[in-house]
C-alpha cells in the first residue's frame, strides 16, 4: 500500500486511546478536540505535504486502531512503511509495555522502517508530576538499544508535535538517498477475488 | 452449526434465485391495485433491485420460521378482518396507545438478583457516560425512561459477559449467570428462540453459537420482532468480527472473554439499539432513499459507476441513514442488512469525518466468512454527504482512494454538485405535500426494490417519546400484519388519538397514520390518492434505474 500519492509511508501504532489520532490531528489541523474519545475504526490515512530545506516530502501517515480487534491486520497498514511512531500514554505504564510488543513486531517483519517511541499527554504531567507512568530514563535506555528516537508530546498544547513529524521528515529526506528502495510486492494473487482472511507474521 | 449457514447461502447467496430477475415487469399502472404483481408497484426497480430480495423480517428469523409465514391465498381488501383478531388488535391497541406513554415500573428493580445486588442503577454510574455525558445530563429523564423499556445482554454460551446496553457487564454477571441457566433450560436446539411472557415484559432469548442474545423488554413489540432486533445485534457483532474468527476463538477456548476483541465497539452496538427504536428502516428491513430529482440522482450514479475499480464490489453514497444512490458489482447483491449495518457503523462515529478510513468490514449477510475492505469518507466537511466504497482487495487502498476523486471530480463537470447541496437541504418531505387533510403519515414499502418511502414525523408526533409512540403503533401493526400463523392483510383501527390503517400485499406494504377525526371510508380514500401521489412521485422518492460497473 506505498502510492504514488506519498513520499514516505508514516504509520501509527500503539494501544488503544493513547492519542494517536489527537496527534495527526495537531499536526494536520493545528487543533486538539477534547470531546467525547472516538476510537479509530481499521485505520485513517491523511496525506501531508512537509517541508525540508527546499525540498518538499509527502508523508501518507497511517493512523491505526489500537483495538485489538485489528491486531492480526496490522500488518498491512504498517507494510513498507519507512518510519513508525510508536505511541504510549506517558501516565499509562501498560500502554509502554504494549509500545514494546509494537516495536519487536517492527524489529522483525520490517527491517527498513525507522522507529520513533512517542510519549504522549505529556500536559498531564505538568499538571501533576506524580501521574508520570513511564521512566524517562528506562525509555530512553530502550530507545538507544533499538536505536529509536524518542519524544514526549502533547496533542493538547501542542508540545514537541512538529518537532516529531519534522524529524521523521529529515530523517527520510536524509537517508532515503542511500537506500534502496524497496517495495514490497507480496501480495497474495489467490486471495484477491474473494473477501479474505487475514494473515500476519507473528501469527 | 456449519450445515446451518451452508443452508442458509444457497438462499442468500448474492445471485441466489431470490433476487428478482430482470424484464418481469409488466406495465406499471396508473392507479395501483391490490392485484399488482410485484416488480409493477410504485418504487419499484425498472431495470432489477439492487438488493438481495428479502420477505420483510422473515428471513432473519430462523428458516423454519420464516417458512411458517403463510401466504393468505387472495386479498380480502375492504372486508374486515377475522372477529376474534379485531377483537384482540382492538384490546392490544388501547393498551399500547396508553401504556407507551405511562410511566414504565423499574426493571432494574425487577432485575436486580438481591436488594443489596451490587448493580448501579443510575445512569451516571454508567460505562458509557464518560463517553456521552453531556447528552446524558441533558437528558436524564428521557434516558432513565428509555433504560427501563428494553434491556440487551449478550453473553457467551459459557455464561462469560459480552455486551450490556446498561451498566457494565461486570455488576450484571450475575444475572448473566441467571440468564444462562435459564437458556440451557429453555434450550432443546440450538437457533432457536424462546421467550418469557411476565407480567408487563418479555425476556426474548436468540441463541447463536457461540453466543446467547437475551432483550427484557416493556415495549409492545412481539417477540419475533425483538428477537429480529437481536438478530441484528448478532449480525453487528459479526460484521467486526466474521462467523469464522467467532466461531474459531470459541473452539479454541470456551470461556473466552470477547470483551478483549469488541473493546470500543459499544458505541456501535448502543447506536444500533437506539436507532432501531426510532427508525423504520429496521422494522421495514428496507432502505430509505434520499428524496432527489432524477436527473440528478442518474447523474450521480453514473459518476459512482463510471469511478470503479477492479476490486470495487459496492459503491454506496448515503446522507444520513439514507441512501442517495448505490452501484453494485453485476451479479452482486447488497442484503438491506448489511446495508443497514453500514449506515449504522458510519453514524455511530465521527472518526471518519477525518482523512479516508480504510477499514476491514465484515457484511455478513453478503459472506459471513471473511472481511472486505471499506474506503469510507465524507465528500466536503460541512456536507452530510458520506462516499463507502467496498473493495475485496485489502491492498487496493490508493486506488479507491482515486476512485473518490475521479467520482468528485465527474460530480464538479456535470454540475449536479450544486443540485445535491439543494437536496441536502430537505432531506425529508412533509406529509402536507400529499394533500391529505387528515393524513398524518405513512411508510410505504415497494417489495421488489427493497426501498421504501415515509414523510418527516410532524406534529403531534414532536416529543421523542411520540415519536417512539408512533414507530410503537407501526410495529404492533407490522407484527399483526406479519404473524406467522393468522397473517393480515388489512387492518384498520379507529383510536383515542390517531387512526391506523395497515395494507400488506405480496408487491408492497403501507402503513398509515391518521387524525382520530376520519372515518374509515376517508382513509380508505385516502389510501386511493396516496398510492398515486407516491406512483407521481417514485423517480423522486426511489431509485427506479439501479445501476452496476
Ligand atoms: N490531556 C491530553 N489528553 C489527550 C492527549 N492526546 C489525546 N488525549 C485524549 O486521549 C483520548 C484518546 O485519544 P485518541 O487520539 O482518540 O486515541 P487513539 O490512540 O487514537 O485511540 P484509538 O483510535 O482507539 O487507537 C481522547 O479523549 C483525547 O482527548 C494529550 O496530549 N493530552
Ligand atoms: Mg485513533
Amino acid at each position: 500500500m506505498s502510492g504514488r500519492r506519498v513520499d514516505a509511508k508514516v504509520v501509527l501504532l500503539g494501544q488503544e486511546g493513547v492519542g494517536k489520532s489527537s496527534l495527526v490531528e495537531r499536526c494536520a489541523h493545528r487543533r486538539f478536540r477534547p470531546g467525547p474519545y472516538q476510537n479509530t475504526i481499521g485505520a485513517a490515512f491523511v496525506a501531508k505535504v512537509m517541508t525540508v530545506g527546499d525540498q518538499t516530502v509527502t508523508l501518507g501517515i497511517w493512523d491505526t486502531a489500537g483495538s485489538e480487534r485489528y491486531e492480526a491486520m496490522s500488518r498491512i497498514y504498517y507494510r513498507g512503511a519507512r518510519a513508525a511512531i510508536v505511541c504510549y500514554d506517558l501516565t499509562d505504564s501498560g500502554s509502554y509495555q504494549r509500545a514494546k510488543f509494537w516495536v519487536n513486531e517492527l524489529q522483525n517483519c520490517e527491517e527498513g522502517c525507522r522507529i520513533y517511541l512517542c510519549g504522549t499527554k505529556s500536559d498531564l504531567l505538568e499538571e501533576d508530576r506524580r501521574k508520570r507512568g513511564v521512566d524517562f530514563h528506562d525509555v530512553q535506555d530502550y530507545a538507544d538499544e533499538i536505536k529509536a528516537d524518542l519524544f514526549e508530546t502533547s496533542s493538547k498544547t501542542g508540545q514537541s508535535v512538529d518537532e516529531l513529524f519534522q524529524k521523521v521528515a529529515e530523517d527520510y529526506v536524509n537517508f532515503s538517498a542511500f537506500q534502496v528502495m524497496t517495495e514490497d510486492k507480496a501480495v497474495n494473487l489467490d486471495q484477491r477475488n474473494s473477501p479474505y482472511f487475514y494473515s500476519c507474521c507473528h501469527h | 452449526m456449519a450445515a446451518d449457514v451452508h443452508k442458509k447461502k444457497s438462499w442468500e447467496v448474492p445471485n441466489g434465485s431470490l433476487a428478482p430477475g430482470d424484464g418481469q415487469h409488466a406495465e406499471r399502472s396508473e392507479s395501483p391495485t391490490p392485484g399488482l404483481a410485484q416488480g409493477t408497484e410504485p418504487g419499484a426497480g425498472q431495470e432489477g433491485a439492487m438488493f438481495v430480495h428479502t420477505r420483510s423480517y422473515e428471513d432473519l428469523t430462523s428458516p423454519e420460521d420464516g417458512a411458517a409465514v403463510a401466504r393468505s391465498p387472495e386479498e380480502r381488501r375492504g372486508e374486515p378482518a377475522e372477529q376474534s383478531s379485531m377483537e384482540q388488535i382492538s384490546k392490544d391497541f388501547s393498551e399500547l396507545s396508553t401504556q407507551l406513554t405511562g410511566i414504565a415500573l423499574d426493571l432494574e428493580e425487577e432485575m436486580r438478583p438481591g436488594k443489596e445486588g451490587k448493580l448501579e442503577p443510575s445512569p451516571q454510574t454508567n460505562r458509557r457516560d464518560s463517553v456521552l455525558s453531556g447528552k446524558e445530563e441533558e437528558d436524564v429523564t428521557m434516558d432513565a425512561w428509555r433504560m427501563h423499556r428494553k434491556h440487551v445482554f449478550v453473553l457467551s454460551e459459557a455464561g462469560k459477559p459480552v455486551y450490556s446496553r446498561y451498566g457494565s457487564e461486570e455488576a450484571l454477571s450475575s444475572t448473566m449467570g441467571v440468564m444462562m441457566a435459564l437458556v440451557s433450560f429453555l434450550e432443546a436446539e440450538k437457533n432457536a428462540i424462546r421467550s418469557i411472557h411476565a407480567d408487563g415484559y418479555k425476556v426474548v432469548f436468540v441463541r447463536r453459537s457461540p453466543l446467547v442474545l437475551v432483550a427484557v423488554a416493556r415495549t409492545q413489540q412481539s417477540e419475533q420482532e425483538i428477537a429480529h432486533e437481536l438478530l441484528y445485534i448478532y449480525y453487528q457483532i459479526l460484521s467486526l468480527l466474521t462467523w469464522t474468527q467467532l466461531n474459531h476463538i470459541f473452539q479454541q477456548k470456551q470461556n473466552y472473554d470477547l470483551r478483549r476483541l469488541l473493546a470500543g465497539s459499544e458505541r456501535i452496538t448502543d447506536n444500533l439499539l437506539d436507532l432501531m427504536a426510532h427508525d423504520p428502516s429496521f422494522l421495514m428491513g428496507a432502505v430509505r432513499c434520499l428524496p432527489l430529482a432524477a436527473s440528478v440522482r442518474d447523474a450521480v450514479s453514473s459518476s459512482l459507476q463510471q469511478a470503479k475499480a477492479k476490486s470495487l464490489v459496492f459503491s454506496i453514497l448515503l446522507s444520513g441513514n439514507q441512501l442517495v444512490s448505490l452501484v453494485r458489482k453485476k451479479d452482486q447483491f447488497l442484503h438491506p442488512i448489511d446495508l443497514h449495518l453500514l449506515f449504522n457503523l458510519i453514524s455511530s462515529s465521527s472518526s471518519f469525518r477525518e482523512g479516508e478510513a480504510w477499514t476491514p468490514i465484515c457484511l455478513p449477510k453478503f459472506n459471513s466468512s471473511g472481511f472486505f475492505h471499506a474506503h469510507i469518507s465524507y465528500l466536503e466537511q460541512e456536507m452530510d454527504l458520506c462516499l463507502l466504497l467496498v473493495s475485496t482487495d485489502r491492498e487496493d487502498f490508493f486506488t479507491v482512494s482515486d476512485c473518490k476523486r475521479r467520482f468528485q471530480e465527474r460530480l464538479r463537470r456535470r454540475g449536479v454538485h450544486h443540485a445535491l447541496q439543494e437536496a441536502l437541504r430537505t432531506p425529508f418531505y412533509s406529509v402536507a405535500q400529499v394533500g391529505i387533510p387528515d393524513l398524518r403519515h405513512f411508510i410505504y414499502k415497494s417489495k421488489s426494490s427493497g426501498l421504501f418511502t415515509s414523510p418527516e414525523i410532524e406534529a403531534p408526533y414532536v416529543q421523542e417519546e411520540e415519536k417512539e409512540r408512533l414507530l410503537g403503533l407501526y410495529q404492533y401493526l407490522h407484527s399483526r400484519a406479519h404473524n406467522s400463523s393468522r397473517p393480515l392483510k388489512n387492518i384498520y383501527f379507529t383510536g383515542p388519538r390517531e387512526n391506523l390503517l395497515a395494507w400488506v400485499t405480496n408487491a408492497f406494504e403501507l402503513y398509515v397514520c391518521y387524525s382520530p377525526l376520519g372515518t374509515k371510508a376517508g382513509a380508505i380514500n385516502a389510501v386511493n390518492k396516496l398510492m398515486k401521489w407516491i406512483r407521481k412521485e417514485e423517480d423522486r422518492l426511489f431509485i427506479l434505474t439501479p445501476q452496476t460497473y
